[in-house]
């Protein structure tokens, strides 16, 4: 049997954008609707048996999720990554879409993840229930409106820690040069800005040790 | 789930029972736990309850600037850190479209190599342990520290090495370091006989671990497993041969392969490779000090890094399997989407479920470390 190549196959499918990107990697990006064709045509027709993932990216401000399909074959060795987006739907009327379970077996653990992690219903998958945050029941915690930090800020109390050794320390001009809750009023706590201030004070701290320890001499 | 919020099945007339293993216990890898219903000492059925590992690693690093992260990725899978990084690094100089210099993949490849020696020899240890025999775990600890004692070396760090950032590695190589690690190469291989005696040939092992969670080439491939654990049902499938990275298209190695499928042929394929491993390391050893140049590509300050917007899907073979990265970038300092696909994530739920089915109950601990499953990957 002459192989076909695969950009044929893969141009049966509607409204299909293919990008090799490199030897062993294909990006597809197809609708909603076509996805499962395409899928069932590269597993039944070009042996991409092994599903090695299946990705949600939240793309808030297109109000839509991506759902990222890696399928890899063994025998022409090559990785298609099939892109979608879907609805992002809303807290009443949660994003739907259909399940690949019955093409893909692993699809079951993927798509249970995805369900826990984003809210996304995948009809016709085995097990869509909790299974890693099982006593959480707040909204699913990977989409970008799910703020952490400021879940941890209500929920979790902050205590001070002041111990004599630390106190000794500091007075000496060591311990800790900036304070968590210093970097945490202070807004974003990752720019550039922070970490200069921090890096000023260790450098002021380090000053003063020096200067006690010539007193002290 | 906590101890206390579990509702105990209630059966009526029936002989099953039901009987949880984990979260802490000596035959399950890690902090896991799996629900066993029994018949006698045979399992009907069994659901895997992962969750005790959760850090949020995923969401973390949307939040971190992309170089912070590297200090998390390691940390997804502890017995075998090092391909974590690399994946990690690996993805975004894709997006990035940079390479890293030839001298720092030999060095990530040679890193790689380690912790796959690493890793087995801790495997190795665990799996004897759920047959009753302890001492390998003691000679397989034992060895691994040595081998952990090479990465403080070079690394800084004996677990965790956080030694690749995308662009290269941190640092250069110590020197006398090849020769400290061709001798550790010599010891290693100086051990086989005794591990051959101890475990790998020893009857009482084999007794129990033959027969025990075979998984036919059918399955395996249904199931979407990997490394070891697909090799070990015959067919000769690794990432660094079939979707090569780095520099394992200059290496020669062969790719060791077995073909019942069960808990022997798993470690037998692991012990091979462990002595794979050892043959790319050797030919490292000889290539390396010819290769020079440096070992970093330039990066902007990484305080202030915008990685252009893209997306990139990198795969290595760790000791587990086919681990990968998937990582997006909006353009912006941190990475929008970071997605980990671990190998444990396939081996631990389903495939684990799958065979415990029909075992009897004191080989379901023997299945679980004979998969290598690293619960940290199915949680992250």
């Amino acid at each position: 049997m002459n192989k076909v190549p695969i950009d044929e196959i893969l141009n049966k499918v509607n409204g299909i954008k293919i990008t090799h990107k490199r030897k062993t990697r294909i990006r597809v990006d197809v609708d909603a609707d076509s996805l499962p064709t395409l899928l069932e045509l590269i597993k039944g027709r070009a042996s991409y048996i092994h599903l090695s993932a299946i990705t949600c990216v939240d793309w808030i401000a297109d109000n839509q999720f991506e759902l990222v399909y890696h399928v890899w074959s063994y025998e022409e060795k090559c990785l298609i990554s099939a892109h979608t987006r879907i609805d992002r739907g809303s807290e009443s009327n949660p994003a739907k879409y259909v399940s690949v379970y019955d093409l893909f077996k692993p699809a079951d653990f993927f798509e249970r993840d995805i369900f826990e992690m984003y809210g996304v219903t995948f009809i016709g998958s085995p097990r869509m229930e909790k299974f890693i945050l099982t006593e959480w029941n707040g909204v699913p915690p990977m989409l970008k409106d799910f703020d952490a930090e400021a879940y941890v800020q209500e929920t979790f109390k902050w205590t001070d820690y002041n111990p004599d050794w630390l106190q000794e320390l500091t007075d000496q001009g060591g311990g800790i040069a900036v304070k968590p809750e210093d970097i945490r009023t202070a807004g974003n706590t990752h720019n550039m800005s922070t970490h200069r201030e921090r890096d000023k004070a260790k450098a002021a701290a380090v000053k003063a040790n020096e200067k006690m320890q010539g007193w002290k001499q | 789930m906590r101890p206390e919020n579990y509702q105990a099945v209630k059966l009526g007339q029936s002989n099953e029972y039901e009987i949880f293993i984990g979260p802490n216990h000596p035959g399950i890898e890690g902090n896991y736990a799996f629900r066993l219903m029994l018949d006698g000492d045979i399992v009907v059925s069994g659901k895997a309850d992962a969750g005790y590992l959760h850090r949020g690693f995923e969401k973390l690093m949307e939040g971190r600037l992309w170089i912070q992260n590297l200090a998390i990725v390691p940390r997804i899978c502890v017995p075998d850190p090092a391909p974590m990084e690399v994946a990690y690094s690996m993805a975004v100089e894709e997006i990035m479209g940079i390479e890293a210099p030839i001298r720092a993949q030999w060095i990530r490849t040679m890193q790689l190599e380690l912790s796959r020696v690493a890793a087995h020899l801790f495997t190795f240890g665990g799996h004897a342990a759920t047959t009753g025999m302890y001492t390998p775990m003691f000679w397989g600890v034992a060895d691994r520290d040595l081998v952990l004692d090479l990465f403080e070396d070079f690394t800084g760090g004996r677990v965790y090495s956080i030694y690749n950032i995308p662009g290269g590695v941190r640092r250069e190589l110590p020197p006398e370091f090849l020769q400290k690690l061709s001798n550790l190469l010599d010891y290693l291989e100086s051990r086989q006989n005794d591990y051959d005696n101890l475990l790998f040939t020893n009857q009482v092992f084999v007794d129990r671990a033959k027969g025990c969670g075979a998984l036919t080439q059918e399955q395996a491939l249904e199931l979407s497993v990997t490394g070891p654990n697909l090799r070990a049902c015959g067919l000769a499938y690794d990432v660094r041969r079939d979707d090569p990275y780095l520099v394992y298209d200059e290496l020669e190695f062969d790719i060791p392969i077995q073909t019942a499928g069960d808990a022997y042929a798993r470690i037998l394929v692991r012990r091979d490779e462990l002595f794979q491993s050892i043959r790319i390391l050797r030919q490292i050893i000889e290539r390396l000090p010819s290769i020079k140049g440096k070992i970093r590509t330039p990066i902007p300050n990484p305080l202030s890094w915008n990685v252009r917007k893209g997306e990139a899907y990198a795969r290595v073979e760790s000791s587990k399997g086919e681990l990968a990265y998937y990582v997006v970038s909006d353009g912006g300092d941190k990475p929008y989407r970071v997605h980990v696909r671990g190998p444990s994530s396939m081996h631990a739920v389903q495939t684990l479920e799958f065979l415990a089915k029909g075992a009897r109950l004191e080989d379901v601990a023997q299945i679980m470390f004979s998969l290598d499953a690293c619960p940290p990957e199915v949680d992250r």
